[in-house]
């Protein structure tokens, strides 16, 4: 999804008139307010969106009465937010949204979705879907900020030596934004990823693209905890490499495997493989209770320590 | 609005005709009691003229206080301070007005034309006045500084408190500006 946006090469919403579509539409000059009723379609150049209800509410004049005139328009002003309820839709270019509710904040350049929470905001491009609690759309950059965000992260080529379909990525956090511009999705507090039966959690994690909004790597900062299957490793630091599936803890990272516990300066795990590699590692290992991959090596579990000090019966 | 002015426009005419003398001679039953060509009016109020209009044919029966009126145009000045006042001095045309003063109702078609001195412009086919609402059941066009907008019905508060544009409506409105 984040990978679509951000290679997506939308321009900034136009200056002009919105065009309008309504069953009705009810003007409150004194409110600066118009309503459009039934089947409401608001377009501007490449944005479109549709719902119930709209509300156009109008830039409250505060220049002299003297200036007021010259600079009239519909109600004395022009439009200044949009709120659209019920069935709300969104499309522009390749991307779509839907939501309860949309606010369009025109001199903002935004565009807030909220729904409900049987039904929250979501996010389209192509098959690859982002939902969260609020999703806020910028319409100058393309920028997101999406808050308790649910989504997929995908690299929509599998890589040149996995012929295989790509195990998606899962992420939940309370909070995600995401920079065109940058490359960079920004995901803190609470953050939660999930790949295959790995579930790796971090109180924050930056996703980073290509020129082409191809994800290439994870970093997450703060204390990371990674758990897979029996495995469990933990580190101040990690990064995942989208390419080769490698997910590389630092800062202090431990290994625990049903007994071993292996510490080093740095622990390399291959989530498809399961494979593991410890620099400059010292730990427990507990070989007994590895009996079934040492018969059947092929189907993972091996772990190799490089440089391995290997203290048995010592600690980490 | 347009309707409401056009009222105006019989209202005024009313005030006008009203006492005056007219000679009794033989008429058809339904004759007017009186009927004028190229009618001109202003109407006071406190000393200040708030409408003035004309009309090329003019037909005022007494009983119910029916006025038939053609070709008659009317201007308004809204009274400061109200939300017609924005608009400025409102300008109304209708080929054929009749109303009945006493009911405050009436109705103007042929095409229906106002302008306001904000630049605001709005047609219709016909529009009916009952004292409050101003309705019409035909397609209403209208545009101005910032704004056009297309309907098929329109049903407004002759205080210009609330219009509403009814059956399918499009048109388009200015944007505010980027920040």
């Amino acid at each position: 999804m984040i990978a679509l946006l951000l290679a997506a090469t939308t321009a900034s919403l136009p200056p002009g008139p919105v065009d309008f579509k309504a069953q009705d539409m009810r003007i409150e000059p004194k409110g600066h307010r118009v309503y459009l009723d039934g089947d409401v379609h608001l377009v501007r150049a490449d944005l479109t969106v549709t719902g119930d209800h709209a509300l156009a509410e109008y830039r409250q004049q505060q220049e002299p009465a003297r200036k007021r005139k010259a600079q009239a328009r519909l109600g004395g002003e022009a439009v200044d937010k949009f709120t659209v309820d019920g069935r709300v839709h969104m499309q522009r270019g390749t991307r779509t949204a839907d939501g309860d509710r949309g606010v369009l904040d025109v001199p903002g350049q935004t565009l807030v979705l909220t729904g409900t929470p049987d039904a929250p905001p979501v996010v389209r491009d192509g098959s690859e879907t982002l939902s969260g609690d609020r999703i806020l759309l910028r319409l100058d950059n393309d920028d997101m900020d999406v808050q308790r965000p649910k989504l997929v992260l995908k690299r929509s080529l599998p890589s040149e030596t996995q012929k295989a379909p790509t195990t998606p990525v899962k992420v939940e956090a309370a909070r995600l934004k995401v920079f065109k511009e940058k490359q960079l999705a920004e995901f803190r507090d609470d953050v939660v990823v999930r790949r295959g039966d790995a579930v790796v959690k971090s109180p924050r994690m930056d996703a980073r693209y290509d020129k082409d909004g191809q994800l290439t790597k994870l970093e997450m900062r703060g204390g990371v905890d990674m758990k897979q299957g029996d495995r469990r490793a933990t580190g101040q630091n990690a990064d995942y490499d989208a390419v080769s599936k490698v997910l590389v803890l630092t800062g202090d990272p431990r290994l625990y495997d049903r007994g071993d516990v292996l510490a080093g300066d740095k622990i390399d795990m291959a989530l498809d493989s399961k494979e593991v590699r410890v620099e400059k590692a010292k730990g427990r290992l507990h070989p007994e209770q590895h009996k079934e991959e040492t018969a059947s090596p092929a189907t993972g579990g091996a772990r190799r320590a490089e440089h391995a000090n290997d203290e048995t019966g010592g600690r980490p | 609005m347009r309707s409401q002015l056009a009222i105006a426009v019989v209202f005024g005419l009313a005030v006008a005709c009203e006492s005056a003398t007219v000679s009794h001679t033989s008429t058809p039953v339904d004759a007017p009691d009186l009927s004028l060509q190229g009618v001109a009016f202003a109407r006071l109020s406190e000393g200040r003229v708030v409408a003035r209009g004309t009309a090329e044919h003019l037909d005022y029966r007494r009983a119910g206080g029916r006025l038939v009126a053609t070709a008659g145009a009317a201007s308004m000045e809204p009274q400061p301070g109200t939300t017609l006042a924005s608009f400025g001095t409102l300008h109304v045309t209708a080929p054929h007005a009749d109303g009945e003063i006493a009911n405050r109702r009436g109705t103007a078609w042929g095409g229906v034309d106002l302008d306001t001195g904000r630049g605001d412009r709005g047609s219709t086919e016909a529009v009916e006045y009952d004292g409050v609402v101003l309705r019409s059941e035909k397609k209403v066009i209208a545009h101005g500084p910032g704004y056009r907008v297309e309907g098929n019905g329109l049903i407004a508060q002759a205080d210009g408190s609330s219009v509403r544009l009814t059956n399918r409506v499009t048109g388009q409105m200015q944007m505010e500006a980027q920040r």
